[in-house]
């Protein structure tokens, strides 16, 4: 599903990403973790040309997103993205934010795209804020609203960068269910994040990165009942 | 030698003070109108990714605020017409001065807006496929309009009170009206008095107007 090889990043003279190497296959549930700076968003916005790469190939669902040929409109909406700012659209209503994507993007009629927007909302557990606009909504329910967006283009995969980090306490689970039942059914996922629950819970691979490289990576029961590497060690202690 | 205010004076001269009104009022739209497109361009132009563009933009809107509205009122009526071999009409002097000046201001006002959206929200934006000019149609434009409606404002008052310049190169509006007045009837305070209350209604009319559309953008939220 996503193919990474020898993928470097620089900006500037600083090099953020110094050779990743990474196979995702369908349907599988990667947990990306590591230090502050060790390059995760810059890999996850990689994969989705938010970034333009330095060198190395990134190939999503069969196509190199550098290739002129690509339409990287449409590689976008392959690989849904969540970030942790949620970035909701705060003139538009939440089932604006959701269906603006199949409106503008998928060219779907509008009452097809709303009712697939309500479908999504519904999914999310926001069915009842469909006219309410992101101010009014708590981090939690934003952050809903951001993956029922992202999941409205029908992606093959989803992006998650840290979506819970920058909510309280009391309202990082609910996004989390929304995500695991995504895992469930299915679904392609690179999640960065440092929840070990949700690790453990629905990830098949993590892998952890520092510096630019990634570190180490295993399943989640085994990199963190036994790391290997020193530095996943010193981490993994760092975020008990 | 007692001052013998006349309210007469003033009634009396309502009539001829409104047709320069009008002048005062068609220069300052038509003058807006051009600026608004003129400020907007500049304005895109300034953040666009060419250096050459911004560096343009840069020129126009630094000499424009770097200078006096009425040199530039002088120059664009007495000194292009000497440079181009032709004679230029006093209003569209007026409308050209007017929109060449407000448009430097407005271009500042157009990047401040932009600059201010979050990159976030054209990452949103694209990152559910949309392309650069569709994001910029549906999701930075209109967020930026709104936060550009408090300083636009300001800005046409200020265009608006500015016409009052236009004085020198004898196009007949409100000011000018009022000077005729005088020279005729030698009753300057009572007509300077009715020329001020005049703008004094066009200043406040044009705030209530743009606090109505604030107001009016602001259910969205
Ligand atoms: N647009 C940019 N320009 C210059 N440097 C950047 C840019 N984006 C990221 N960096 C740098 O690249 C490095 C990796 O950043 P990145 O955001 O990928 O780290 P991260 O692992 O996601 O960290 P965090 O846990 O803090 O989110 C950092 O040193 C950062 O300062
Ligand atoms: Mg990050």
């Amino acid at each position: 599903m996503i193919k990474i090889k020898n993928l470097h990043k620089s900006f500037g003279t600083l090099e953020v990403l110094k050779g990743i190497d990474l196979d995702i296959s369908q349907g599988e549930v990667t947990v990306i973790m590591g230090p502050s700076g060790s390059g995760k968003s810059t890999l996850l916005r990689c994969i989705n040309r938010l970034e333009e790469i330095t060198s190395g190939t990134v190939i999503v669902d069969g196509q190199d997103i550098m290739d002129k040929n690509t339409n990287i409109n449409m590689i976008r909406t392959e690989a849904g993205m969540v970030f942790q700012q949620f970035n909701l659209f705060p003139h538009k209503t939440t089932l604006e934010n959701v269906t603006l994507g199949p409106l503008k993007v998928r060219k779907m009629s509008r009452p097809d795209a709303e009712k697939l927007g309500r479908q999504l909302l519904e999914k999310v557990g926001l069915a009842d804020k469909a006219d309410t606009y992101p101010d009014h909504l708590s981090g939690g329910q934003k952050q809903r609203v951001a993956i029922a967006r992202s999941l409205a283009l029908r992606p093959k995969a989803m992006l998650f960068d840290e979506p819970t980090s920058a909510l309280d306490p009391e309202l990082v689970g609910e996004v989390l269910e929304v995500m695991k039942q995504l895992g469930r059914e299915g679904m392609t996922m690179v999640v960065v994040t440092h929840e070990m629950g949700f690790a453990r819970e629905v990830a098949d691979r993590v892998i952890f990165m520092d510096d630019g490289v990634i570190v180490e990576e295993n399943t989640p029961k085994e990199i963190f009942s036994n790391p290997q590497n020193p530095r996943t060690q010193g981490f993994l202690k760092s975020i008990l | 030698m007692g001052f013998d205010f006349k309210y007469s004076v003033m009634w009396e001269s309502v009539p001829t003070l409104l047709v320069g009104m009008k002048l005062t009022i068609l220069i300052t739209i038509f003058g807006l109108v051009i600026g608004f497109v003129l400020g907007a361009l500049t304005g895109l132009l300034k953040i666009a990714r060419n250096p050459l563009s911004r560096k343009l933009a840069g020129v126009y809107i630094e000499s424009i605020r770097g200078t006096p509205i009425m040199v530039q009122v002088m120059f664009i009526y007495f000194g292009l017409p000497m440079a181009l071999g032709m004679r230029i009409h006093p209003m569209a002097a007026g409308v050209v001065a007017i929109a060449v000046n407000s448009g430097a201001y407005i271009a500042e006002i157009v990047r401040g807006a932009f600059q201010s959206i979050e990159t976030g929200q054209t990452e949103a934006g694209r990152s559910i496929g949309l392309t650069h000019f569709q994001t910029m149609y549906y999701i930075i434009w209109p967020q930026a309009l709104k936060r550009m409606i408090p300083p636009l404002g300001n800005q046409f008052i200020i265009s608006l009170k500015d016409t009052s310049l236009l004085v020198v190169v004898g196009v007949g509006e409100l000011t000018r009206t009022g000077q005729e007045i005088i020279a005729a009837n030698f009753r300057a305070f009572e007509v300077w008095l009715t020329v001020a209350l005049m703008y004094l209604v066009m200043t406040l009319s044009l705030s209530r107007l743009l606090n109505y559309f604030e107001r009016k953008m602001d259910i969205n939220k």
